[in-house]
């Protein structure tokens, strides 16, 4: 079952963009890498090879590797994705890997999204508002139907990678757009029967076009989204939800 | 002074309550996209007539102008018309507008991205922008035209105007804008309030096939108004006039405008 | 020198760090949290099956309690633990659960009525009850007797995480992002705060806190194949040992996961054996039943592993390029199941296997997984050591774990030692005689060591690889300290580390940035990893017993007579650039203090070696059981008078739990 046969290994290139924002005498430029592929190689393991043996400067972030923890988002040949299960073999001879744009760049492929993804959280109230704050905890919880909770985690597995506002056109021109990660959020409380926010409360948070009304439809986020999000449907829901209270 | 003025001249908008407006604002321009949409479907067969016949384009063109209920035609209906749209486009552009790229900053990251991505969906944005600044002043120019003289909207008049008097490259342009915007307008109309029981890929699919019918009938139509533009050159501002009319029609004509056939037969 | 004070500084963002920051602000602290990444990106996110708590609202979990739920961990621990913890963290772990309800978690529930499940490779109908409808569900998972195991989805860790990431928020608790702890402050008796390096801009700080934890995982990325995430580095533990004051406890205590992707060794959860997957070889034979019938793939993870592991030294193994693994098959759970309730599992096996794991077996292999040991802490959470140092998590050897986690009390442990450790921290706070004057001298001391030793790496004409040593120290440790120990094995792969040791004071770095260096950040912290795997390495080599999850071929026996005792280890200080061992204490485990005297686990191998005191034990709980029966005292009373731990508890978390079969 498991006698593969031995690939044949191609040699790709890797063209990097290179910057260091800290540096003054940086200027954004490609940097061409040439690697071995191998067996079940993703990206994740060929720029960690490159960083150990071809160009220990370089810089990106990886934490768990196994498309769970969102950190890896870059742009693969124009496009945002999570480098860590992207792999080698998908790619073509050459390919170019950039920053995912918008976020602010710490060096190479590296960005902050973690300070954008908290100022968006803090902004849009992103925490459950709960109708008790201290509930006792020795009683039983509250009940939810089985469904609702699995409606509210299919929401809930956003990672906040990035790749949504990194691909979406209305952000890119106008940073203060929320984006789909944080109307997505939003979807996600207006779900939540726990959550005792009401129409208007929403319309506080996202009721403007740096919210729900900014947003063109363009539906690249929704292409994009590495945990295939239903964010085409829910901006639309919140939309309209939204449209009627006016 | 009112203190929602004085509040948003001290920068402090975003601490009051939040202004129901930019959701109304959404809420029109969905609706007005949508109004126009249909209008310039309507508006595309009733101009495409001309390829049953001159005498359809004729009497459609009289139909509107109350020619068939009032006694006699009325231009001025037309132009009535023409005002409501021209106000739904005004209000349209200005809406739209609000989402176009406002500097040279934007357009560039704007382009950039859309080239990179290689996202469909975006790149058709692009285009909606293109051809909605492009309507700007070709949809205005025809919209004034047809306010100001509405009379002149007929079978020969109107090939006249394509042919004679030059137009048929602004009808041509003219045409592949409106379609290409008002289809692609009308696809991110549905993504953007999700029609249901639709797909998505449906819907795209849809869109081309509806984008590609009425450019195709768009085209024939252009090419009707030349052909019958050029052969009528000669005869340049004569107006139109059937012969007669199916029995059916006659009946709601002005009595005597065209006297039955019949009749005149079997006058003495 | 850039100074900060604070009350509580809290080192790592994952659920530990961020619980016990939210524990500590609501009791009116100033918290800062530091964190090497974005919060939600720490490893507590890939937890995937579940938190185990004894709600028993599952028919499967009917009967369950804080006392089955004690039995399991302590019997998992192989008597490891310190069962008074154990007790608070069962009487805490529902309100946990519940907690988490309340803030938001999207805990999967009970659907009443009959359902479907695979149960022992057969296709069983189970009738959940109506009463239950709607409350949180429970899966089955290893070691346990009970369905007890809390999920969401496959995502239990993920969703935690945002829960209690947005609930930091929105306590407004300060998140230093990107931001490392390079070395603890104190004077050896007492912990200031830590120096702090900006890894976006190489900046160093003095953060001076009143009491300082430390939540910073596990220490997985000291072997080469590990399901944990690269910043798994155990730093925290390498801050605390360097204090040369602090000790870590139990480092050889590793657990290796059964369930690795193999060969890339991401996590497959539990759950997929929980919920009925099996494990079969190369023949496609079912193998666990022949080696543990009674608990066949659900015994506990050491057991599974070294069996799976016996199993392929058999010959028994599918073959590849990068050697023998065995296949994870969860085809028979059916399509819908998997794609409800197995979805991070079917997406990981789609892209990085290719395969659609409803059709195809899964290729695993046993891989590291779990660092049962960490910072020696007391029942509070604080170091017995070095006064304001705290842990939480499974940076912590509080000692919940003993030598061997059951699967679904990690993530468990990171909120329930969040809730206690953040209310000792304010207690410890809210003291008065735990003020302190900024030591601002000492901090300036410590700032300027690091930055030499910074400057000195920067400067270093040293050959050294950093990145080589790395995987250098990490193929020894897969390959000497691994599942299966031996003297021998133990004794080269000592000495070996020892010479890693050695080179990495000659590392030299390319790249000369003060800033964002990722080459120096190896740098450094490879030299605190290499004195990580030392504690461990040297650990196991001195501990000739097998216990849980640490197994000696040599000594196949766990022996309680000579080893029922903790392993501490420290750096020793005055010699610590020198030295290339750490010193090794013990700390005996009393057998008269426990609730569960030693004995058989359940699973495994039957032949261990008495404790002297372990019969007198016994005797004196079975006449307590039935004194206490006679009395016509309930489970309550009973565990009262066996091993009282209630006072230990803050008093918020003291009281008991709710259940259907059982009301307040």
């Amino acid at each position: 079952m498991s006698a593969e046969m031995p690939n044949q290994h191609r040699r790709v290139t890797l063209n990097i963009l290179r910057y260091n924002p800290q540096d003054a005498d940086s200027e954004p430029r490609l940097q061409s890498y040439m690697l071995e592929e191998a067996d079940g190689m993703t990206l994740f393991i060929a720029l960690n090879e490159l960083r150990e043996h071809q160009d220990p400067t370089l810089q990106f972030d990886f934490v768990c590797r196994a498309g769970i923890c969102g950190s890896c988002a870059m742009m693969v040949n124009g496009r945002p994705r999570l480098a860590c299960r992207t792999l080698v073999a998908d790619l073509p001879l050459e390919t170019t890997l950039t920053p995912l744009p918008f976020f602010e760049l710490i060096g190479d492929l590296s960005v902050n999204t973690g300070k954008w993804m908290r100022g968006m959280s803090e902004r849009l109230q992103t925490w459950l508002h709960a109708r008790e704050t201290e509930p006792d905890l020795q009683r039983i919880e509250e009940r939810m139907e089985p469904e609702i909770a699995e409606a509210i985690y299919e929401l809930d597995r956003c990672i906040e990678c990035g790749c949504c506002i990194a691909a979406c056109g209305n952000a890119r021109m106008r940073p203060d757009f929320v984006g789909a990660v944080g109307l997505g959020k939003i979807a996600r409380f207006y779900a939540d029967p726990r959550d005792t926010r009401d129409d208007d409360d929403y319309f506080e948070l996202i009721g403007d076009d740096t919210g729900v009304f900014g947003c063109m439809s363009l539906l690249a986020c929704h292409d994009v989204c590495p945990k295939s999000l239903p964010l085409k449907t829910q901006i639309a829901f919140l939309r309209r939800k939204m449209a009627l209270i006016a | 002074m009112s203190t929602s003025i004085l509040i948003v001249q001290s920068g402090l908008a975003e601490h009051s309550r939040k202004n129901r407006w930019p959701a109304r604002l959404d809420l029109l321009q969905s609706g007005t996209g949508l109004l126009l949409a249909l209008f310039m479907w309507g508006h595309m067969f009733f101009v495409a007539s001309i390829l049953l016949g001159e005498t359809a384009m004729w009497s459609i063109t009289r139909m509107f102008e109350g020619y068939f209920f009032f006694g006699g035609a009325h231009p001025r209906l037309v132009s009535c018309v023409v005002a409501g749209v021209l106000l739904l486009f005004v209000l349209h552009a200005l809406l739209a507008m609000r989402k176009f790229p406002a500097d040279y900053r934007q357009y560039r990251t704007l382009r950039a991205h859309v080239k990179a991505m290689r996202h469909v969906d975006s790149a058709l944005w692009i285009w909606q922008v293109y051809t909605g600044f492009a309507l700007f002043f070709l949809a205005s120019a025809h919209l004034y035209q047809m306010l100001v003289w509405p009379q002149n909207i007929g079978p020969y008049a109107s090939a006249d105007r394509v042919w004679s008097d030059g137009l048929w490259p602004f009808y041509l342009l003219m045409l592949l804008a409106l379609e290409v915007h008002g289809g692609i307008g009308l696809y991110r109309l549905a993504m953007k309030w999700n029609w249901p029981g639709f797909s998505r890929n449906f819907l795209k699919k849809l869109k081309w096939a509806l984008t590609g019918f009425f450019l195709i009938l768009g085209l024939m139509t252009l090419g009707a108004y030349m052909k019958i533009g050029f052969e009528h050159q000669a005869r340049y501002g004569e107006r139109y006039r059937p012969a007669d009319l199916p029995a059916w029609l006659e009946r709601f004509a002005p009595a005597g405008d065209f006297p039955r056939r019949d009749a005149k037969e079997n006058a003495p | 020198m850039k100074t900060r004070i604070t009350d509580v500084l809290v080192i790592g963002g994952g659920l530990a760090g961020l619980r016990t920051a939210i524990g500590a602000a609501k009791r009116g602290h100033e918290v800062l949290a530091l964190s090497l990444v974005p919060p939600k990106r720490s490893h507590s996110a890939a937890a995937q099956g579940g938190m185990q708590a004894s709600l028993a609202n599952v028919v499967k979990g009917m009967g369950d309690t804080e006392d089955i739920h004690f039995e399991d961990t302590v019997r998992g621990s192989d008597w490891g633990a310190d069962q008074v913890v154990a007790r608070m963290f069962v009487n805490t772990a529902p309100k946990a659960v519940r907690e988490l309800a309340s803030w938001g978690t999207p805990w999967s529930r009970v659907k009443s009525g009959k359902r479907e499940v695979v149960i022992n490779n057969e296709k069983v109908t189970i009738t959940e009850r109506d009463a239950a409808e709607g409350l949180i569900a429970q899966r089955d998972f290893g070691g346990t007797k009970k369905w007890r195991t809390c999920y969401v989805s496959d995502g239990t860790g993920h969703a935690m995480l945002y829960t209690v990431g947005d609930q930091a928020i929105a306590q407004g608790i300060a998140v230093q992002e990107r931001c490392e702890a390079l070395s603890l402050i104190h004077d050896g008796t007492r912990c200031y705060g830590a120096v702090t390096r900006n890894l976006a801009t190489g900046e160093l700080f003095a953060c001076l806190a009143r009491a300082t934890v430390i939540a910073t995982g596990g220490a997985g990325r000291l072997y080469r194949v590990t399901t944990n995430a690269v910043i798994c580095e155990g730093m925290g533990h390498a801050l605390a040992l360097e204090t040369g004051v602090a000790a870590l406890g139990n480092m050889e205590a590793v657990q290796f996961h059964p369930t690795g992707i193999f060969p890339a060794g991401i996590l497959v959860t539990e759950g997929c054996r929980g919920d009925g997957g099996l494990l079969r070889d190369v023949e496609g034979h079912r193998f666990m039943p022949d080696y543990e019938p009674e608990k066949k793939e659900l015994a506990s993870r050491d057991v599974v592993s070294r069996r799976m592991e016996e199993h392929i030294r058999k010959g028994m193994g599918a073959a590849s390029r990068f050697g023998p693994h065995l296949w994870l098959d969860i085809t028979l759970l059916g399509r819908r199941h998997i794609e409800h309730n197995l979805r991070e599992v079917k997406e990981i096996c789609a892209y990085f296997l290719g395969i659609d794991p409803a059709e195809k077996w899964i290729p695993v292999r046993p891989a590291q997984h779990y660092t049962m040991g960490g910072v020696r802490t007391d029942y509070t959470g604080q170091s017995p050591h070095l006064k304001g140092l705290f842990a939480a998590g499974e940076a912590a050897c509080w000692d919940l774990h003993g030598f061997n986690r059951l699967g679904g009390n990690s993530v468990a442990e990171t909120v329930v030692a969040g809730m206690i450790v953040g209310e000792t921290v304010a207690d410890f706070c809210d003291n008065p005689e735990n003020d302190l004057a900024a030591p601002i001298a000492l901090a300036r001391e410590y700032v300027r060591r690091e930055e030499e030793k910074l400057l000195a790496l920067l400067h270093s004409k040293g050959e050294e690889n950093a990145f080589k040593l790395c995987v250098e120290m990490q193929e020894i440790m897969t390959r000497c300290v691994g599942i299966f120990r031996a003297a021998d094995g133990l004794q080269d792969g000592v000495s070996h580390l020892q010479r890693l040791l050695q080179r990495s004071r000659h590392i030299g770095v390319q790249s000369k940035t003060w800033g964002s260096n990722p080459e120096l950040v190896a740098a450094y912290r490879v030299r605190r990893m290499l004195k990580l795997a030392l504690a461990i390495a040297y650990g196991a080599y001195q501990r000739t017993e097998s216990r849980g999850a640490h197994f000696r071929e040599d000594f196949p026996a766990r022996n309680d007579r000579d080893w029922l005792k903790r392993t501490l280890a420290f750096w020793p200080k005055e010699t610590e650039e020198e030295a290339t061992l750490p010193h090794l204490e013990y700390e005996a485990l009393d057998v008269h203090a426990m609730e569960l005297p030693p004995g058989w686990r359940g699973y495994g191998a039957k032949n261990h070696i008495e404790h002297p005191d372990t019969a007198e034990r016994q005797f004196a709980v079975e006449r307590v059981k039935n004194h206490v029966q006679l009395a016509g005292g309930d489970r309550f009373a009973l565990q009262q008078e066996l091993m009282p731990y209630l006072d230990k508890l803050p008093a918020r978390l003291q009281g008991r739990n709710e259940r259907l079969d059982e009301p307040l």
